[in-house]
């Protein structure tokens, strides 16, 4: 066990891994900082889920449209004693305010007329949420994905298969309500995008640099320092390079856990979450683009990024499965970086190499490399031609086998090779 | 003079030769691909081209008043065949449109009016349809150029007013479509991106090779020894400068094949400035290419120069690649943007991109200069 630790002490406490594993959160933190700065108004979803319960209901819609003809008889009473005018609504005010007129008004009265005006869009998007959803049509979003990537064939079948699945889900999820639910407006602030896509790509990014260095320094640290005729001659012999796989992924757990807990701590520390735990990711609020994100399950937020952050993880251990793998047999760090860079970017545009009328097409998708980069999609339904319902699991786990018997491999060869 | 041949051969060694051809492939597929696969991309990309084209036939690489007006009368004859394009058809004559004027009022919110329009468009793709929409947009430019060069002006600081009268007052602007153009923007930094990561790639191990090898020990007890510091730097430069002049000569061939050549002529400050794009200096679009080539010879030696420092100080190869990170990162992410394709740009101070040039340089060579006087004295353990 000693041996183990010590090996990862070799990774860790190399400087430069230290000093880029510094630079890496500084950027995260900045990062996040710098898009804290324009969200105002953010705060009312958290207030609605908080006055109005997580899911709503005709009645509690009815309950919050009259709490904002209050506020609006407060915003009307202020407007009429400065500007003798009234609004019908708190849209109507921001519509007609000039730049030029806004010093006439208080900061806190801005703010607050602010936040009625965000209230009544979160109203209106609730009013018309069934009515949005009963105007998708499942099986034409299909045609539409077909005809995008120009599938046909087999491809065109399975994925046609695959929407009519989606279906079902997309109908349950309307059924119970799944959709109802509180949740930052995604047009208007993308949360889940700064979340899931550019924070927790960051990290993916960030820690698989971090996790290559460190397990191809684990990896051929005694190469590189020409002391392997004399580590790989002792008792312990070769099965010592067993001991580097280990200390390899309790460096990449090291690594990766430090990276996600301060990053995420920061961010949940600027943007407040508190009341939407609980709500569903695939609310209807949930909605960026074209298409609302649906995931296939019924997952809470929290179980969302539980769920994120353990697909994460286990990435980022067959990375390192995989790195230690290519070091085995590579014996270069150097070569092994590169390698390892060519062939995650090789596994990301094979799919477009290959003919879109088969399954194999489809089963190109499932490859690291498109998985780890498209963090905002991991259990949507919703994602193209990675919508399989266990795409994650399937990858993670068919990947999984191969970087195994890729592990074993090098190991058999290194026990016999000639080291010298 | 062979030792230093030697090293070249050491730089450019099978592996790492082989190592530069996968990761080039891989990049070319990644990055450039698109920018040749897909020119133009899709409608109404292509009718722009097109209509370039023709423009540069007609009224050569600047555009007078008479020309400006022949243009639209050009498009009144194009609005008069698809007035007889659309009388010739039933299902137009049906709904009621008898003319083009009649087809650019019809209700986008009205489905049956829509599903005609698109048919038009998008099933039959009538390509006099699809120009029509180009040169209004064109027109609109030429009608609208002054108001838009004015609206420039106005957060302008009084250098950049200068320049913008200047360019007012030759009339030449917001005139031609800038298809050919962004294509290069866009192509030019995906190339600088793969020629740059080959650079690094292919200088970063040239001492610590040496050291790894522990050759040091030997060389430097030789009396040759420690001047080889000189002829490695050589040596690097001589492959960094081989190796872009090679890869520039493939992917700019490679780009011929957009064949954009009509447009070299043309002033960079007449293409139409959809992205407020004015320019410091009076280039054609072929000198602007030149320059661009000019620059990515710069980079690549400041980035060749920075690599090999590195190698010099760095203990092995984790650290070499750890140091390159945000270096090469920070350098393709924000330095290329500024450094690359806003280079003349009138947004940026005029001194700004050579004064990051000239400090780069400095920086780089005098770190080379700084490690050359190290190496003169220290210890060999």
């Amino acid at each position: 066990m000693k041996i183990i630790l010590l090996e990862c002490k070799k990774a860790v406490m190399s400087p430069i891994i230290l000093a880029l594993l510094l630079l890496f959160t500084a950027w995260n933190i900045f990062q996040i900082y710098d898009h804290s700065k324009l969200k105002e108004g953010l705060d009312v979803a958290n207030e609605l889920a908080k006055k109005y319960g997580v899911t709503f209901s005709d009645e509690s819609l009815a309950k919050l449209e009259e709490d904002l003809k209050a506020e609006l008889a407060d915003l009307n009473a202020i407007t009429e004693k400065i500007d003798s005018r009234t609004f019908e609504s708190a849209f109507d005010f921001f519509n007609q305010l000039k730049f030029e007129d806004q010093e006439r008004y208080s900061k806190n009265e801005l703010h607050s007329f602010y936040e009625t005006y965000v209230k009544e869009m979160y109203a209106d998007m609730a009013t018309s949420m069934d009515a949005d959803y009963a105007s998708f049509d499942m099986k034409r979003m299909g045609e539409d994905e077909i005809s995008r990537f120009g599938l046909t064939g087999a491809a065109a079948e399975t994925l046609r298969k695959e929407y009519a699945q989606f279906a079902d889900r997309f109908e349950a999820l309307q059924a119970n309500n799944e959709h109802k639910q509180w949740f930052f407006a995604g047009k208007q602030y993308g949360m889940h995008s700064l979340l899931f896509r550019t924070m927790f790509r960051s990290i993916v990014i960030e820690t698989m640099i971090l996790v290559v260095l460190a397990t191809a320094f684990i990896t051929n640290y005694e190469f590189e320092n020409r002391t392997q005729l004399v580590t790989y001659a002792t008792r312990r012999g070769r099965r010592f390079m067993l001991d580097k796989l280990v200390a390899s992924l309790i460096a990449t757990s090291g690594i990766t856990i430090f990276l996600l807990v301060v990053t995420l701590s920061t961010y949940f520390s600027f943007f407040d979450y508190s009341h939407l735990w609980k709500t569903a990711i695939s609310s209807g609020f949930n909605w960026e683009f074209n298409f609302p994100y649906v995931s296939w399950w019924n997952l809470s937020f929290l179980n969302y990024l539980v769920l994120g952050i353990l697909l994460f993880y286990v990435c980022m251990l067959l990375f390192s499965a995989f790195t230690f793998a290519l070091s085995v047999l590579i014996k270069n760090s150097y070569f092994t970086f590169i390698l390892f860079a060519g062939i995650f970017i090789m596994l990301f545009i094979v799919q477009s190499f290959l003919p879109t009328s088969s399954n194999v097409m489809l089963m190109a998708g499932f490859n690291l490399s498109t998985l780890v980069l498209n963090p905002h999609q991991w259990w949507m339904g919703s994602s193209g031609l990675t919508m399989f319902k266990y795409h994650e699991l399937l990858t993670v786990g068919a990947w999984a086998v191969i970087f195994a018997i890729l592990c074993v491999l090098a190991l058999k060869k290194f026990a016999k090779q000639d080291i010298s | 003079m062979r030792i230093l041949l030697h090293e070249i051969r050491k730089i450019l060694n099978w592996k790492i030769l082989l190592i530069l051809a996968f990761v080039n492939v891989i990049l070319y597929f990644f990055l450039i691909e698109f920018d040749i696969k897909h020119f133009p991309n899709g409608r109404p990309a292509l009718d722009s081209y097109r209509i370039g084209v023709e423009m540069i036939e007609n009224y050569g690489t600047n555009m007078d008043a008479a020309e400006l007006a022949g243009f639209k009368k050009k498009y009144d004859q194009e609005v008069r065949k698809a007035d007889q394009f659309l009388q010739a058809r039933e299902d137009f004559k049906e709904a009621g449109i008898l003319s083009y004027a009649d087809f650019q009022r019809m209700d986008h919110e009205n489905e049956a009016e829509s599903d005609l329009r698109g048919k038009l468009f998008f099933d039959e793709k009538v390509d006099l349809f699809w120009e029509l929409q180009e040169r209004e947009r064109l027109i609109e430019f030429h009608n609208d150029k002054e108001t838009i060069l004015q609206n420039e002006m106005e957060g302008a600081t009084p250098n950049q007013q200068k320049r913008l009268n200047e360019i007012k007052a030759t009339g030449q602007y917001d005139l031609y479509p800038d298809e050919a153009f962004y294509n290069f923007q866009s192509i030019i930094r995906s190339i600088a991106i793969t020629i740059l990561i080959s650079v690094v790639l292919l200088v970063s191990p040239l001492f610590i090779r040496d050291r790894a090898r522990q050759m040091i020990d030997l060389q430097y007890t030789a009396k040759i020894g420690r001047p080889l510091y000189k002829k490695k730097v050589a040596a690097g430069l001589i492959s960094t400068l081989l190796v872009i002049s090679v890869l520039l000569a493939v992917y700019l061939s490679l780009f011929s094949l957009n064949h954009t050549s009509m447009f070299f002529k043309i002033p960079i400050n007449s293409f139409i400035a959809r992205m407020g794009g004015y320019y410091w200096y009076d280039l054609t679009f072929f000198q602007y290419i030149v320059l661009t080539i000019i620059a990515i010879y710069g980079l690549g030696i400041i980035m060749g120069l920075i690599s090999m420092a590195v190698s010099n100080i760095v203990p092995n190869f984790i650290t070499l690649i750890g140091v390159q990170v945000p270096i090469v990162f920070g350098l393709l992410a924000f330095g290329l943007h500024y450094m690359l394709n806003q280079i003349v740009s009138i947004w940026l101070p005029q001194w700004l991109v050579p004064v990051c040039y000239a400090t780069l340089l400095a920086v780089s060579i005098a770190f080379i200069f700084l490690l050359w006087r190290r190496e003169k004295k220290i210890d060999m353990v």
